[in-house]
């Protein structure tokens, strides 16, 4: 092939392959499923790939919603845990948020855990009562 | 001494072998897409994207650089394209378009071009990119956190990363022929290993690259891998599973073989090859990532002039 050929051949290709390049792009980005298949959580003690489907689905645990999530009475709204169960520093600030449905004097700011410890008594915590399930930090985080 | 001719050597003219810099690249890119297709049917549309987009700005990147540099325009060469190919088949399926350009400049530009040119480039400049984007956006490169929105159906959880955090007891739950007909967590062409090692025949048996270097690394791969397991069972994955994951195969074929960062001659080939598995098996069960091709291959690169010092002794007796 002659060189001016080859060229002219060069330049359609990349035409052609960036117009799909952009249009693959544009229109056709993964997203997340609802209910979601898998969650990564990265943490200060490595990474952890947390299995929502197995947990979920009928060929899985085939748990219901609520075994695990829970809001307060009366709440509709699909929050996030780490909405009323902050880190450590953000504690305070995120738990003012449930004082937009409820009573401050109903509950004790320090007995909302954070997040972290709410996801290592849910999880081990289950996990010890079935048996069944990683327990040990190294069988969760990636280290 | 005897008569015996020891070299003969016939005088120009000589007979052109029909070899050219776009047939070769032209091999490359032929073998590689089996791996291609497979990506695209297993990972869909954003793996055509991101292949896409990959072998386009490569080719854009050195079209820029040529007429900066007022050199003449390369591109119909095919080199580009190849190494937009090659990159495209190590990252994830999701990976944001931002990074395939960045990516594809730190090849084309930083790996290749400043050092001159196709031929002149002391590493592979692919491997080049692909360390660089993994400092710099570790968690796009990680590929249980950019495949969380897929089920294929296997267990999707990336093989290597299983082995180093959790032991041999993870690695049990992959077959070797899963793993060998891609299914696993991983980028959008790496984890083909049985289309990788046709391809890596196939350009064995074209003379693109030389069994040496291939032969050497998978080899040193095993043998290291078989070491390690036989020390600690329950901590060391075997040699099927490190020849299997990963990087290991397009390493072995495409990436350790790339024409100005190897040698050249026979012992210098089986020795940047065994070191190259021997690096790769070490960084994966001792090192702090959980794969060590790419950085394997950089210290090959590294090394590369001086084992191609070790050569037959010239005829004759030096002045």
């Amino acid at each position: 092939m002659a060189p001016n050929k080859q060229l002219q051949l060069a330049y359609g290709l990349a035409i052609v392959l960036f117009v799909i390049a952009v249009i693959g792009y544009a229109g056709y980005s993964a997203k997340t499923p609802d209910p979601p298949l898998r969650m990564m959580y990265p943490t200060n003690a490595g990474k952890v790939l947390f299995d929502h489907q197995t947990h979920l689905g009928a060929a899985g645990y085939a748990l219901a919603c609520s075994d695990c999530h829970h809001h307060p009475p009366g709440m509709e709204e699909n929050w996030a845990c780490g909405d009323c169960h902050g880190k450590p520093e953000q504690h305070e600030a995120i738990a003012e948020t449930c004082n937009q449905c409820h009573d401050p004097a109903d509950y004790d700011l320090a007995e909302i855990v954070k997040r972290s410890d709410a996801f290592h008594d849910q999880c081990i915590g289950c996990h010890r009562q079935y048996g069944a399930g990683p327990q040990a930090c190294n069988a969760c985080h990636v280290l | 001494m005897s008569d015996a001719p020891k070299l003969i050597v016939s005088h120009a003219p000589f007979l052109h072998g029909g070899g050219s810099i776009v047939v070769r690249n032209g091999q490359v890119l032929l073998a590689l897409i089996p791996a291609a297709i497979c990506g695209m049917l297993r990972w869909g549309v954003p793996a055509l994207a991101v292949i896409a987009l990959s072998v386009s700005s490569a080719m854009a990147w050195e079209l820029i650089f040529n007429r900066i540099s007022r050199r003449p325009v390369t591109i119909g060469d095919g080199n580009a394209a190849s190494l937009g190919l090659v990159l495209a088949l190590v990252l994830p399926a999701t990976v944001p378009w931002w990074m395939v350009v960045a990516g594809t400049f730190l090849a084309v530009v930083i790996g290749k071009e400043i050092y001159g040119g196709i031929g002149a480039n002391p590493f592979n400049p692919v491997v080049v990119s692909v360390a660089i984007l993994g400092i710099s956006w570790k968690g796009y490169m990680d590929f249980d956190a950019m495949l969380l929105t897929y089920d294929p159906g296997f267990v999707m959880m990336e093989p290597l990363t299983a082995a180093k955090a959790f032991g041999t007891e993870a690695v049990a739950r992959f077959s070797a022929f899963d793993l060998l007909m891609g299914r696993q967590a991983g980028a959008i062409g790496a984890p083909f290993g049985f289309w990788l090692i046709v391809g890596g025949i196939y350009l064995v048996a074209c003379g693109v690259v030389r069994w040496e270097i291939p032969a050497s690394f998978l080899a040193a791969v095993a043998l290291v891998a078989a070491a390690f397991h036989l020390s600690n069972p329950q901590l060391y994955a075997g040699p099927m599973f490190h020849l299997l994951t990963g990087y290991t195969l397009i390493g072995a074929f495409f990436l350790a073989p790339e024409d100005s960062g190897s040698p050249v001659n026979f012992w210098p080939m089986l020795i940047y090859g065994g070191a190259g598995g021997l690096m790769t098996v070490l960084i994966r069960n001792i090192g702090a990532y959980p794969d060590g091709v790419i950085y394997a291959v950089l210290v090959i690169n590294l090394i590369n002039p001086l084992v191609d010092k070790i050569r037959p002794k010239a005829l004759g007796r030096a002045a």
